[in-house]
């Protein structure tokens, strides 16, 4: 068989991360922190910066989402510049932005977590990866590596670069769409439909055999938070945030992404990289909301596309409502891929997309500026000030993967409650640690800027602070 | 049958592009899976061996553990390769040298945490370790990457295109940007990358480094042309090159507010207060 190379997503967790799992008088599990201990300080790099390399010099936060950084410092470049830009630059952007998501959808599934599912947890932890997934079903395999590519392709050919492309600038993008550009990705459509066809069906299909996964893995309910189109519908680039309790009643039904800060705190705690934000009018730590696929399918009104529609109806017929479990989190990516096919096939097809007024002109005319988007993992804020001459003055990012960081904390412990017993550690229990993280696709890089990388290391602690045992998986 | 050469990837401060690249290299050049075999690669398998012969190493320096860590590499590999701008160059990483280090961790993550993690200035890892080549680029370009790997693995040296980027630019055929008015350091960046930025509609903004004997006052004068202003112009010279820069030291070709901020003089923000001032804490 020939060998291929992907992603492996413990190893990408791995770099950055640590847990503790404390125990009570009574041996039981009392507490479980994911820590993150590292960071790369991007927020001040770009103090005294001119704030149009911001989309440039932010995109390099992370290899794997730059889409998503680069378009929310751009819009956040856009209020600095204090211009709309033209509506086909706005389009353009979306499609880059949706094969973003799709391509970084298709990692998460196929590529680090579907190894799990179709091999089981308990299956031995070096063959439980793409290559024995490639060996079992290849089919599979084969699937994600088209996808991915799908999503990677249209990002090239649109914005000459897979990772770092220069093409998304504050006030638009560098350069217009080629017909033939268009044509060719148009073409390249059905098969992507395809896959991700298929891949609902036996996905569907099999979710009967995870009901304990599905129970136990990150399953409590939270808040849910994620931007909305303005009648309510799936919105991955621009909209208003909309904030949904763990009923399914509205909270807010979409507030400016100016204002966030009314909605949004920040607590930090000493033992984490990793900033704890929580919904404001509800307070630390109760405010604990979730956002990612999850979050966005469990806030809608509807997707806002046909076949999406349909598949959306019946993943909310699952709990009857609003999804707790963040084992769902897997499904909702699937779902999101169908939309996103969609929605770009749409831009595509609309004759404005070739006009050729693709960016704005301005300096800096507003000394503040913020974008929101959605990146595949979830709620992306660029926050920017600047001086008169446009050197940026202060910055606060808040990513994807610190929004979830309290929800992981309490999957975690749910894990732990379900399966620590006594005080040793064993090797199923850390596989669905990890598995449950894993469920939030968190990007260590993204949400602290990794400086290098610690092996994952849990700790099992007594009341009095004894470490009983720890596990390294290296 | 000859054994194959076993190569290995390490990643240090970095955010993981150039590995991204790679892979996606080899998902289009399988074969070259046959020439070679990959004994370690965090971001594509769990199991690791380390011997190795050729390591390829991602990211910048940036603290004391690394340079342990980067020797052990060194002393196991006969070929050590830099990955891209920040194993390179430094890369956007050493942009934070412009500060006084403690003020960056104090900035993110208030006062109280920022023992708990030391860092220092960033740099490339020819500032540790004797490097046998490099492969420029934020990130490398992947053609580039397949082609320095085929020439070493016939145990010929890659040698690196030692004109700048204009020259590719002009055989793309794209109008030249800084006559449109879009500011281009094509002038003095090594080429090798296609032009890929410029061709796209933006101008070049170094990431490959500085080309042999570049002559910045011309590109200066360029850009003043633009309309930047002599600050810009410093930001444009280093967002990829801070760490280059910086080793020229009075000789760096930056305005003299430039040559101040780059080596950590600025001790505390030269703006905003920090963060827990703001309330963020
Ligand atoms: S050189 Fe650029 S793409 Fe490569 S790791 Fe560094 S920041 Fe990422
Ligand atoms: S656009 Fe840039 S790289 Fe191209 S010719 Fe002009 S200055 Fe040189
Ligand atoms: S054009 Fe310039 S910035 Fe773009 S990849 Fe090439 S060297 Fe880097």
């Amino acid at each position: 068989m020939t060998k291929q190379i992907v992603i492996d997503p413990i190893t990408r967790i791995e770099g950055h991360s640590k847990i503790t799992i404390q125990l009570d008088d009574n041996g039981r599990v009392e507490d479980a922190r994911f820590h993150v201990t590292q960071y790369r300080g991007f927020e001040r790099f770009c103090e005294g910066r001119p704030f149009y390399e911001m989309p440039s010099l932010m995109g390099r936060i992370c290899g794997i989402c730059t889409i998503s950084h680069e378009l929310a410092s751009a819009k956040a470049c856009d209020e600095i510049m204090a211009v709309q830009i033209p509506e086909t630059a706005d389009m353009l952007r979306r499609i880059v932005n949706l094969a973003s998501v799709i391509q970084s959808h298709a990692l998460s599934f196929f590529y680090l977590s579907s190894p799990d599912f179709l091999l089981g947890l308990e299956s031995d932890p070096a063959t439980r990866n793409i290559f024995g997934l490639a060996q079992k079903h290849p089919e599979i395999a084969r699937d994600g590596v088209r996808l991915r590519r799908f999503g990677q392709e249209i990002i090239e050919w649109m914005a000459g670069k897979r990772v770092h492309p220069n093409w998304i600038v504050p006030g638009g993008v560098g350069s217009p769409l080629e017909p033939e550009v268009r044509d060719r990705i148009l073409e390249t459509i059905p098969e992507a439909y395809a896959i991700v066809q298929h891949s609902l069906d036996w996905f569907k299909r099999s979710l009967e055999n995870y009901a304990d996964e599905i129970r136990t893995f990150g399953n409590f309910p939270t808040l849910f938070m994620g931007l909305v189109s303005p009648t309510g519908g799936l919105e991955l680039y621009d909209g208003s945030v909309r904030v949904v309790d763990e009923r399914g009643s509205m909270l807010v039904p979409g507030f400016a992404p100016d204002s966030y800060q009314e909605y949004i705190g920040e607590a930090v705690e000493p033992w984490t990289f990793m900033k704890f934000p929580y919904y404001k009018p509800v307070g630390y730590p109760d405010g604990i909301y979730r956002v990612g696929p999850l979050a966005r399918l469990n806030i809608i009104d509807a997707c806002g596309t046909p076949q999406a529609d349909q598949e959306w109806a019946e993943f909310r017929q699952l709990d009857r409502g609003m999804n707790f479990s963040s084992f769902y989190f897997h499904y909702a990516r699937l779902i999101e891929c169908l939309f996103a096919i969609e929605r770009l096939e749409q831009h595509l097809n609309d004759p404005r997309i070739l006009d050729k007024r693709v960016r704005a002109y301005a300096g800096p005319n507003s000394g503040e500026g913020i974008g929101i988007t959605e990146a595949p993992r979830g709620t992306l804020i660029h926050h920017y000030r600047a001086d008169s001459q446009g050197r940026i003055t202060w910055s606060n990012l808040v990513v994807a993967t610190t929004h979830n960081n309290l929800a992981m904390n309490r999957g975690v412990k749910q894990v732990a409650h379900r399966y620590v017993e006594g005080d040793r550690l064993t090797e199923g229990m850390l596989n669905r640690v990890e598995a449950v993280i894993r469920t939030f696709d968190p990007c260590l890089s993204c949400s602290t800027h990794a400086q290098d990388r610690l092996a994952l290391h849990v700790e099992l602690v007594s009341p009095d602070g004894e470490m009983l045992d720890q596990i390294w998986r290296d | 049958m000859p054994a194959k050469p076993k190569i290995a990837f390490f990643d240090f401060s970095s955010c993981e592009g150039c590995q991204l690249t790679v892979i996606d290299a080899l998902q289009t050049h399988l074969g070259l899976l046959d020439q070679v075999e990959i004994v370690q690669f965090r971001e594509a398998m769990t199991e690791k061996q380390d011997t190795y012969q050729i390591a390829f190493v991602e990211g910048s320096c940036t603290r004391e553990a690394d340079e342990d860590r980067l020797r052990a590499i060194r002393k196991q590999a006969a070929v050590v390769v830099a990955l891209g701008a920040c194993a390179h160059l430094g890369g956007v990483n050493s942009m934070k040298n412009r500060w006084a280090i403690g003020n960056v961790q104090t900035y993110v993550y208030g006062e109280k945490n920022k023992e708990t993690y030391p860092s220092y200035p960033a740099r490339p890892i020819s500032a540790v370790i004797n490097v046998d080549a490099a492969i420029p680029g934020c990130p490398i370009d992947r053609f580039e990457f397949l082609h320095i790997v085929q020439m070493m693995l016939q145990g010929r040296v890659p040698k690196l295109p030692d004109y700048p980027l204009c020259v590719e630019c002009k055989l793309s055929e794209n109008a030249c940007l800084n006559t449109l008015g879009k500011p281009c350091l094509g002038p003095i960046t090594r080429a090798g990358c296609n032009a890929i930025c410029t061709t796209y509609g933006d101008g070049c903004e170094g990431c490959r480094g500085f080309a042999p004997e570049p002559n910045f006052e011309y590109m200066r004068e360029i850009l003043r042309g633009h309309g930047l202003s002599e600050t810009e112009i410093d930001a444009r010279f280093t967002m990829f090159n801070h760490y280059q820069l910086q080793q020229m030291g009075e000789d760096a070709p930056l305005s003299p507010e430039g040559l101040q901020s780059l080596n950590g003089e600025l001790p505390t923000s030269t703006f905003a207060a920090p963060k827990e001032a703001e309330g963020h804490g």
